[in-house]
């Protein structure tokens, strides 16, 4: 009498790879479904708008988005916690995490679902931002140069992956978002000060706050340089954050 | 079906389940029967896999419930306690999700969700979102969700807890069709809840089961109290009756109620008669032994403890148990 019979799966790869699809989906609408989506994405166009207009958009000024890209990394400081805090704090709080990981889901692919729908957000949020192109190509005297924009755009992503990154593992950490908030604001400022912090540190821990150091790379970034140890270390720190979350998560089964 | 066998599971200092063993056959309906912080949900947890035992095995139709690959999963639904779903999605949205998370493919999805949502008396509200459900519906929304892969065995926790009565009547009639064609294990405080759901009772108190049987055997158990009424043959014969009585094979105690509850120099006199546990009816060998007496019966009555009576004698053997303490505190009795 009983309709459903379940298939089994066709691997546990292919099984993860669909769950996570799945988390990505529901985490990336769910940001839409609450006002704070829309009031991140809103706050964060009207500043970056306003950069813009204030500084770009004005005749004699060089057509470069120079000034948008800056705005956009400061900003991102605040943004990326917002954007994570809810991420799996949330679930911890409300116990809808107890469904999630007794489902053929699992940690990882319960953590790289939310991580990816977060990216997914990011993306959305910096769509509109390719408006300001449009517009500068349109007013414009001289030809638009493609370069800067696009490498522009690579460092915005970098940046953006691993300040996410930080905020999954944060919000693994704790089930109160506030907090989820806090660590991974400081976690992003300690990254960013490391480098003052080094230099009066002894020597050995100096090397390490060195190259764990942002201020260095996002000045390179903001030249417009796109260093391949740079990519390397924004992709490995984010890499190494949502398996820290993971394993955070895993973790919890067994505490 | 579900094997567990001598799981234990520590918080820092507290020993939140101590050593829990049972099996469920399959197509049984177990209630998990115990005080608020027993253990019951720890259980449940490491059943689900959600938590890993400290030490101790779980394994679902042989497969390892800690391990968290798809296996032992695709065999459990599961109904977490005040079952938690995320308020801002639709009731068909959420077990559209849900589908998709245990890996079934549109068509079949589409017809689990049909099956569940009418199973579950949720069609009208299939595009509600759940944040704006009474907590009856909510409670649905949940089971649906936990069914939505035909699993083989279900497992819910205090399914009826907050419900209103009418609602709490709904879900039991669901939840007794639900258990004609699965294994199903119910935790709860509330005993007539358990009674009348489950065909096995497993009492845990202190992180340890302390009885486990059909709610006929516990009730068995403790052995029943026989109200006995009738008349002595002549004055000064109460020894020689109450000598006979203690003679009837699995009598424990006999005690009398006199003259004086039946009204002065009366001939009848009111025996309360206790068997030991685990015994047999004894109304018959009473009664035998009373007509060999020629003493005249005139009522005779057998008194079962209710589940209730049991269930507080096992609590109160826990708390005297030398390892009992931390789960008393918080002790709400059932209903």
């Amino acid at each position: 009498m009983t309709t459903t019979t379940t298939r089994p799966p066709t691997s546990s790869l292919a099984t993860a790879a669909a769950a996570c699809i799945t988390l990505a989906r529901r985490e990336f609408t769910s940001y839409f479904r609450q006002p704070a989506g829309w009031i991140i994405i809103a706050l964060y166009l009207f500043l970056a708008s306003l950069v813009f207009c204030l500084y770009t958009l004005v005749p004699g000024r060089p057509a470069s988005l120079r000034d948008f890209f800056a705005i956009s990394g400061w900003l991102l400081l605040p943004v990326a916690p917002a954007i994570t805090m809810r991420l799996i704090s949330e679930e911890l709080r409300s116990g809808t995490i107890e469904s999630l990981l007794t489902s053929p889901a699992g940690s990882w692919s319960l953590v790289l679902g939310k991580f990816i729908g977060a990216c997914a957000f990011l993306l959305a949020m910096l769509l509109p931002s390719a408006l300001y192109v449009v517009a500068l190509a349109r007013y414009a005297t001289l030809p638009l140069d493609a370069g800067p924009i696009i490498s522009g755009y690579v460092c915005l992503a970098l940046v953006g992956l691993l300040y996410l990154g930080i905020g999954t593992l944060a919000s693994a950490l704790t089930s109160n978002s506030t907090l989820a908030f806090m660590l991974a604001l400081f976690a992003i400022l300690g990254l960013m000060f490391a480098e003052a912090a080094g230099a009066q540190a002894p020597p050995g821990l100096r090397e390490i706050l060195f190259s764990l150091s942002l201020s260095p790379r996002l000045a390179d970034f903001a030249k417009g340089v796109i260093d391949t140890g740079h990519v390397v270390f924004f992709l490995t720190g984010a890499g190494v954050c949502v398996v820290g979350a993971a394993v955070v998560m895993e973790l919890r089964r067994w505490r | 079906m579900v094997f567990v066998s001598d799981v234990h599971k520590s918080f820092g200092p507290v020993r939140a389940v101590r050593g829990v063993s049972f099996e469920l056959r399959p197509g049984q309906i177990a209630g998990l029967l115990g005080p608020n912080g027993a253990g019951k949900t720890t259980t449940i947890r490491m059943i689900t896999g959600a938590l890993i035992p400290d030490h101790g095995r779980v394994t679902i139709d042989g497969l390892d419930a800690s391990n968290s690959s798809a296996g032992a999963r695709r065999m459990l639904g599961y109904l977490p306690e005040s079952a938690p779903i995320y308020p801002e999605m639709k009731v068909r949205e959420y077990l559209d999700f849900r589908g998709r998370l245990f890996g079934l493919e549109r068509g079949l999805r589409k017809k689990a969700i049909a099956y569940a949502m009418d199973r579950c008396w949720l069609t009208d509200v299939a595009n509600r979102r759940v944040g704006k459900l009474s907590k009856g519906y909510k409670q649905r929304t949940g089971l649906a969700a936990a069914l939505l892969h035909n699993p083989k065995v279900l497992v819910l926790d205090e399914p009826t807890n907050g419900l209103d009565p009418t609602q709490i009547r709904e879900t039991r009639q669901l939840i007794r069709e639900l258990g004609k064609d699965r294994t199903m294990l119910i935790s709860s405080h509330i005993l007539p809840e358990v009674e009348r759901l489950c065909d096995r009772v497993i009492i845990v108190a202190a992180g340890r089961v302390r009885a486990d049987g059909s709610p006929a055997e516990l009730v068995q158990r403790t052995g029943a109290t026989y109200l006995i009424d009738a008349k002595l043959v002549k004055e000064g014969d109460d020894e020689r009756v109450l000598k006979m009585m203690l003679s009837v094979p699995y009598v424990a105690d006999v005690s009398m109620r006199g003259a004086r509850s039946t009204g002065l120099g009366s001939p009848w006199r009111q025996w309360i008669v206790s068997a030991r546990p685990g015994a047999p009816d004894l109304r018959e060998h009473i009664a035998l032994a009373m007509a060999e007496a020629k003493i005249s019966v005139r009522e005779l009555h057998a008194e079962l403890d209710t589940l209730e009576q049991v269930f507080m004698r096992i609590l109160d053997e826990a708390d005297a148990s030398p390892d009992a303490g931390l789960a008393a505190k918080e002790r709400v009795t059932a209903a």
